[in-house]
């Protein structure tokens, strides 16, 4: 009995018997819509260009698809693996960060030197580092706090965890990519929270993280341009022809929609190109001005319920690796999801950060699907 | 993990905050304030291109059109599309060759700051038809390149009526800023004088209007609704083309034929300059100026194609000032020609009477003046008393003297008065002093000097209003001022039994459809308080001018008889100039019709230069033959 009884309970306990379809639903819900907001950003534009009015929507459906596959390989293998290797991650994505910013093997756009983004070239394909560091920072604190030896961190754990996380997200700030700083921050915070760190610990980092943002301004490392974009959101009237353009033109186009929104492919404000970046930053603009704010809403409560199955995840897991990993995972996300769409309609900052899934870029979707696949890996073996 | 689970929760929270703020924010923007927004992604997209209007034309009361418009082929270039089509250098260089115009020229025009990105550029005008053909069968080799059938203005007549038509220019910065040109672009164009500025809001017609929906370049989508634009009104004058030209024709060869004549009143053997000159014929009896020259004068077709420095230098620099209109623009002393005005407030006033008969001496002393002041007749000897007919018919100075003496004194002991100033006040009555009320812009009021004017000249008046003002404002001189539009109405007053008409050159104005929008003539209906004894009187006097007077030689061989004419000469001393030539008239004396007023500009004496003038007029009026060159003598 106790053999058969024993084979019943493996046999329940298989990975593959947990998946979680919700999880997994939400996902593919999120990256369809994502084409078809990406099709209408687009389409006037590629014809414009005498371009296939489908070419970044093949595009992004073709990453889609290498995304999914690096899902699935991210969830076969048992997730404590991860661990094992996470300093071996870590120690790479610090050799990237410092890489890309050698001129001839790191580029950016156009040669632009102000740009945040900077990107490794491979034939076509563009790998940007910086979003894929989300994810290993995610893999090496998760694996750092799992270690911790008593119930809640000690400030020296905490220090440690800081100076951790603080060598890539200097390097990222340094590009200077400061949404992606931003989402570091949060992710590091999230999982602090998490790991119980005493509520005085924390503030006294926020205080250190507002004072090294201070001197950040003060010694120049902050350019005048990221500056005035990160202030503009406060007086978004100053100067509607430049800085506040985008935001402004991003507001009309969301408030424009009104309750209904004007109708798939009838946004003028979209149709007309008045919205800059709006494939990638500002791509929750079609959202607001063709569907309107139902289909906004419905749209967002896509990503809430991702979020849900996420901290879900984070609580069902059998063991804390597990746990950080999707706490790490499910503030990376949110934290994404709240400064894009806060940015596109006026109360965040605009600071250029992909709206997951959804926004135009090869990277994020990768990183983003293999953030994912962790989530699923935690989930199926939540009984291992 | 018992206590993970609960820190969980801060997490849950943290999320849930972030989704209600943004589901508060995307309600207030898309729920609560959408309108707004909506309307501004509406303005954002679509622009308004206008289409000019076809402006109103100009004709003459014989039906001859003076003012038109003519198509031109013009050439414009899209800029955005020149551009995009990446060969905007090679495209620029075969236009130039095309149109032989230097590609730098090309390039300011296509950067024309007066249009909009998104509006096409002429670059030229009056293109010929072959090149037309050529661009449009080679369009793909021409991105951006259009020809379009335009409209400018003609002038059939050629530099006939040119003061008084005006021109056209492109609108002023201040003009915009002006409320009266709310509707109007930088690119238009507007009336800068004459009846093309005076009746601008008529001739200008509405532009239609092509709406536009755009991308945030600029760039056009696609076409929305159109509304076509409203022709102007046309002008349907008063003048008389066929006495137009008469009259300018005259005017010129008048002045002309002076420059061959000893200056006889300056008396220093020169020959006359006689550059500039003036002539009006109005109708008595509605005020109609069927006539109005001006000379130097212009071609307006120069202003279509733009000045040339040259032709800009002649017209605004040069010393004749050839763009004034000398009928209205310009205010010249008028000399005897005042005199008929002056008898008549004498009258009035009680200083005179016209059965008394005046001593005419040569010379004329104020009673009681020491300080030597003379004042001098034209004749050197002293002629027989006379009446007030006879002192028009020779125009003795000396008889006028002494009504302006009679005038001061009795100002000087009521000079604080109400009515203390008659004499001024009945000269101003019949328009002097304040601008003439003609439907053209430009017109000068001049001068009726008094004691208020002496007070605002200390420099010429240092003792104030002195006998010597009101003396020489009696025979026209001292600092009086008028212009021959003024006299022309003055005399026409003096025709048609006292009423003061209201000049004008436009008669009605016609509407695209034919219905008249408006009349502009036909008011006269202020009344001078003379009785008509009194003003049969001055015309009988007046007639005896032509007959055996001032002006007898230049109107001898003129069938008087039958076309009686009233007038009399002037000559305005200008010292160092010569002197103004002025005939001031109005025929037939017995049934008037025509009041006809001729001023040159250092013409001599009113009987040499301006009277033989107005006989060619007058000749042409009548249908009769005109006479050759009449030497009108050297009389004032």
């Amino acid at each position: 009995m106790d053999l058969v009884a024993g084979r019943i309970t493996s046999e329940e306990r298989r990975p593959i018997r947990h998946v979680d379809l919700i999880l997994l639903l939400v996902t593919a819900a999120i990256v369809v819509a994502g084409f078809f907001l990406l099709f209408s950003a687009t389409k006037t534009t590629l014809i414009g260009l005498n371009e296939g009015e489908f070419a970044r929507v093949q595009k992004q459906m073709v990453t889609a698809a290498i995304g999914l596959v690096l899902m699935l390989v991210v969830a076969s293998f048992d997730y404590r693996f991860l661990k094992v290797y996470a300093g071996f991650i870590y120690a790479g994505m610090i050799v990237a960060l410092i890489l890309v910013r050698i001129p001839g093997i790191g580029s950016t756009p156009l040669g632009d030197a102000t740009a945040a983004q900077r990107w490794f070239a491979f034939g076509g394909f563009q790998v940007t580092p910086s979003e894929f560091v989300k994810v290993g920072l995610i893999v090496m604190l998760a694996a750092v706090l799992s270690e911790l030896r008593g119930p809640i961190p000690t400030l020296n754990d905490v220090l440690r965890v800081c100076g951790i996380a603080a060598i890539p997200m200097g390097l990222v700030f340094l590009q200077p990519d400061i949404g992606t700083t931003i989402v570091l921050v949060a992710i590091l915070g999230g999982m602090l929270v998490v790991a119980g760190t005493r509520p005085r610990q924390l503030a006294a980092l926020a205080v250190g993280a507002v004072v090294a943002l201070a001197l950040a301004f003060q010694l120049g490392v902050i350019k005048d341009y990221q500056l005035a974009r990160l202030t503009g959101f406060l007086d978004p009237t100053a100067d509607t022809r430049t800085t506040n353009y985008n935001r402004n033109q991003a507001e009309i186009a969301v408030g424009s929609g009104g309750v209904l929104g004007r109708g798939y492919g009838s946004g003028t404000q979209t149709n007309l190109d008045f919205v800059p970046e709006q494939h990638t930053d500002f791509i929750f603009t079609v959202a607001g001005e063709e569907f309107g704010f139902v289909g906004s809403a419905i749209f967002l409560s896509l990503y809430a319920i991702l979020l849900w199955r996420a901290i879900r995840i984070a609580y069902l897991s059998k063991d804390p690796f597990g746990t950080y990993l999707a706490t790490g995972v499910a503030s990376m996300f949110a934290i994404q999801m709240f400064v894009n769409v806060g940015m596109v309609i006026g109360i965040m900052p605009i600071t250029g950060i992909p709206l997951p899934f959804v926004s135009y870029g090869g990277s994020q979707m990768l990183a983003n699907f293999i953030a994912i696949g962790i989530l699923m890996n935690v989930h199926m073996r939540r009984f291992k | 993990m018992e206590k993970a689970s609960s820190r969980l929760k801060i997490l849950a929270l943290l999320v849930a905050v972030m989704f209600a703020a943004l589901g508060t924010r995307l309600w207030f923007l898309q729920v609560l304030a959408s309108e707004r927004f909506r309307t501004e992604a509406d303005n954002n997209q679509t622009r308004v291109a206008e289409s000019d209007a076809l402006r109103g034309s100009i004709k003459t009361a014989d039906g001859k059109t003076l003012v038109n418009n003519v198509p031109s082929l013009e050439v414009r270039v899209d800029k955005q599309t020149l551009e995009a089509s990446g060969e905007a250098d090679r495209v620029l260089l075969d236009l130039s060759d095309l149109l032989q115009i230097p590609v730098k020229d090309l390039r300011d025009s296509i950067n024309d700051p007066r249009y909009y990105d998104y509006q096409p550029k002429p670059v030229a005008e009056f293109v010929k038809k072959n090149v037309a053909l050529y661009l449009s069968e080679r369009r793909d080799q021409f991105p951006g390149v259009e020809v379009v059938p335009a409209s400018v203005r003609d002038y059939p007549q050629g530099r006939e009526a040119a003061h008084i038509l005006g021109y056209l220019g492109l609108i002023q910065k201040e003009q915009l800023a002006d409320p009266q040109y709310r509707d109007y672009g930088q690119s238009d164009l507007v009336g800068r004088t004459g009846l093309e500025l005076q009746y601008e809001k008529y001739l200008r017609g509405t532009k239609g209007q092509q709406k536009f929906i755009v991308n945030a370049d600029g760039e056009t989508i696609r076409a929305l609704g159109e509304v076509p634009p409203r022709p102007g009104d046309d002008l349907h004058l008063a003048i008389d083309s066929g006495v137009q030209q008469a009259v300018e024709e005259e005017l010129f060869r008048g002045l002309e034929s002076a420059r061959s004549q000893v200056d006889d009143a300056g008396g220093n053997g020169l020959l006359l300059k006689a550059p500039a000159g003036a002539a009006v014929v109005m109708d008595v009896k509605t005020g109609g100026v069927v006539a109005m020259a001006s000379w130097p004068n212009y071609d307006p077709r120069w202003f279509v194609k733009g000045l040339t420095p040259g032709q800009s230098r002649y017209l605004f620099k040069s010393s004749q000032s050839p763009s004034v209109n000398r009928a209205i623009g310009l205010t010249y002393k008028p000399g005897s020609i005042f005199k008929p005005l002056v008898a008549l407030a004498a009258v009035k006033e009680g200083v005179a009477s016209l059965g008394t008969y005046y001593p005419c001496p040569a010379e004329w002393v104020a009673p009681g003046d020491t300080s030597g002041a003379v004042f001098t007749n034209w004749s050197a000897t002293d002629l027989a008393p006379m009446t007030i007919a006879e002192s028009l018919r020779t125009s003795c100075d000396t008889v006028y003297y002494q009504f302006g003496y009679d005038f001061w004194a009795r100002w000087r002991p009521d000079s604080f008065g109400t009515n203390n100033e008659p004499f001024q006040r009945d000269l101003r009555q019949w328009g002097f002093g304040t601008p003439a009320e003609v439907d053209l812009p430009g017109s000068e009021a001049g001068v009726i000097p008094d004691a208020k004017f002496a007070a605002d000249h200390p420099d010429t008046y240092p003792d104030g209003w002195v006998p010597g003002g009101d003396v020489l404002l009696a025979i026209g001189s001292g600092d009086t001022l008028v212009t021959p539009m003024q006299m022309a109405s003055a005399y026409s007053a003096l025709a048609n039994g006292g009423h003061l008409c209201r000049p004008h050159v436009v008669d009605k104005i016609v509407d695209a459809d034919k219905n008249v929008v408006k009349t502009v003539g036909g008011r006269c209906d202020a009344q001078l308080p003379y009785s008509q004894p009194e003003l049969n009187s001055i015309t009988s006097a007046l007639e005896t001018v032509t007959t055996s007077g001032t002006a007898a030689s230049a109107f001898s061989g003129f069938p008087l008889s039958s076309y009686p004419v009233a007038g009399k000469t002037g000559t305005a001393e200008r010292p160092p100039f010569q002197s103004t030539s002025w005939f001031a008239s109005f025929a037939p004396a017995n049934d008037p019709r025509y009041a006809v007023v001729v001023m040159v500009e250092q013409g001599g004496y009113g009987s040499q230069t301006a009277a033989p003038i107005a006989r060619h007029i007058y000749e042409h009026l009548f249908g009769l033959g005109v006479s050759g060159n009449v030497y009108g003598g050297a009389q004032d």
